[in-house]
């Protein structure tokens, strides 16, 4: 044994890229919202899907102004890396949309933007799902 | 180069490097100033150098088990070696019966052998392990039955470090006439095993899980009872018409070379390195939610497995990236967020199996590595914790 021994650092890509690296590093928006959020007028409405058992959990909040514009947001996730830079991603979008407009895009647009494998599909499906059920008002699904 | 900011290697069950002695030894074989002829050659020196050396090399990798030189057949892997032991014997016996023991927990290079043979219409037995991931010898001797040919069961699992108690399952064997193959891949490098004195009759082993080259492995095949064994290949006599194909010299001689150097070293190796397996598992098992798979004795001295509540997987090894390398489930399973095989046998929830470290230290691992990589693990565990509903 040796603590002298000096290795050569690694030579490779890294399999998440740069920009979803960054993401999943930063994970901007992650957690619960500020208890200030709720003041006011605005509401806060949640919308969840998928099972921890399953391998994914998606938990959006988000802040409502009395205009149906969301003026805050946080996420909580369970997932594999691409799905908590996927959420990571679309959380700092959310800002300023309607309820109504929620979901900036379709899940295959998010693969093709951040370059996430096309098996990892069903994970942002399970992403959608839980934008959703905030527009819709089903809450869990 | 500063060493914080180089990985931590801790996938020393997945590889390990070569050793810089054994290196310098193989480039005795390779150039036009080294031994390069082929041993096969004997019509010339040249040939007949290369195949002095092959037999001295044969001789060492031997006795790293306590075997006759003869009983050594010399393959590409681990994989080849289990491939051969398995398809070899019951495609060989088949006419006597084609009943084949093995267990869950197997490497899959033993388990897909076995899927296979299902397809040729053997009939395989599944061993299932108690909850520490060890074979209950009554088990195997309630599936042993006339038409048995051959029991296929790991010393030291791949993913656990977990021994299974060889002696016992090899008395079993003996006592019903059933040839024993165990892989050994894992654990030659810090356990001992002298198959003169073992009731072991087929034995893979490996140079690249010794710090030999990657590419050369044995399978060991008992003279005292040594069964019928069909090739896998065809194209020469070479390794008694078990394996054709030229003798990769340079290869062997690196396999000879590691072998020495275990048997030299392995006590001490053992011993430092269970005592800085044991530091990261205390360290890490002071984390709340977290599980230690496999048995607490019976396993091999350099490696650790644990679980991680509360944390996906797939982002704990990515979250560990460029900071500390190890495995989630096997490396050959590890492209692949399926929660590992071995873990759900052992009784494991899905998530647990999923959300597994396997940590496999070596001759380079030191106190501050041990130190580096539970700091490591603990801030990443906290993080993804933290931001998971």
């Amino acid at each position: 044994m040796s603590d002298a021994i000096l290795r050569r650092r690694p030579n490779a890509e890294d399999p998440l890229g740069p920009r979803l690296r960054g993401l999943f590093r930063d994970l901007p928006l992650a957690g619960p919202l500020p208890p200030e959020c709720a003041q006011g007028t605005n509401r806060v409405l949640r919308g969840a899907a998928g099972q921890v058992t399953e391998g994914t959990r998606l938990v959006f909040h988000i802040c409502v102004a009395k205009d149906d514009r969301v003026t805050d947001v946080r996420f909580q996730a369970y997932g594999c890396p691409h799905t908590l830079a996927t959420a990571a991603w679309l959380a700092a979008q959310l800002p300023g949309r309607s309820l109504e407009t929620l979901l900036p895009s379709a899940p295959s647009d998010w693969a093709l933007h951040l370059g996430i494998p096309i098996e990892k599909l069903g994970r942002l499906l399970i992403i959608e799902d839980a934008l959703r059920a905030i527009s819709s008002a089903e809450g869990d699904v | 180069m500063n060493p914080e900011s180089v990985p931590v290697y801790m996938d020393h069950a997945a590889t390990t490097p070569v050793d810089p002695h054994v290196a310098a030894r193989m480039m005795e074989y390779l150039t036009e100033q080294g031994v390069f002829g082929n041993p096969s050659s004997s019509s010339h020196a040249y040939g007949r150098e290369a195949a002095a050396a092959l037999h001295a090399a044969r001789n060492h990798v031997a006795a790293l088990i306590g075997a006759h030189s003869e009983e050594i057949v010399f393959t590409s892997g681990a994989t080849e070696s289990d491939n051969l032991a398995l398809l070899g014997v019951m495609r060989a016996n088949s006419d006597r019966g084609r009943h084949l023991i093995t267990a869950r927990t197997e490497h899959k290079a033993v388990v897909d052998s076995a899927r296979r043979l299902e397809k040729e219409g053997f009939d395989v037995s599944w061993l299932m392990p108690d909850g520490d991931g060890r074979i209950a010898t009554e088990q195997l001797r309630a599936a042993i039955r006339p038409d048995t040919q051959l029991v296929s069961i790991m010393h030291a699992n791949n993913e656990t470090g977990v021994v299974q108690d060889v002696d016992a399952i090899g008395a079993i064997c003996r006592e019903h006439g059933v040839p024993y193959h165990t892989d050994a891949a894992q654990s030659l490098g810090t356990l001992a095993v002298d198959v003169a004195h073992q009731p072991i009759d087929l034995m893979s082993f490996t140079a690249h899980k010794l710090y030999g080259p990657k590419g050369i492995a044995a399978l060991f095949v008992a003279n005292a009872a040594r069964p019928r064994l069909a090739p896998l290949l065809y194209g020469g006599g070479h390794e008694r018409g078990l394996r054709p194909g030229t003798p990769a010299t340079h290869q062997v001689v690196g396999f000879a070379a590691a072998a020495q150097l275990v048997s030299a070293r392995r006590a001490a190796d053992a011993r430092q390195l269970s005592t800085l397996r044991d530091a990261l598992q205390t360290r890490l098992l002071m984390l709340p939610g977290t599980h230690l798979n496999g048995h607490r004795e019976h396993r091999l001295p350099g490696l650790l497995n644990i679980s991680f509540e509360g944390v996906e997987g797939e982002s704990l090894i990515a979250d560990l990236e460029g900071e500390l390398a190890v495995s989630g489930g096997a490396a050959c399973d590890s492209s692949t967020a399926e929660p590992s095989y071995v873990l759900r046998a052992l009784g494991r929830a899905s998530q647990l199996a999923q959300s597994s470290l396997r940590f496999s230290l070596g001759r380079g691992t030191s106190a501050a590595d041990v130190e580096r990589a539970a700091a490591i693990v603990e801030r990443s565990v906290v993080r993804l914790r933290a931001v998971a509903p």
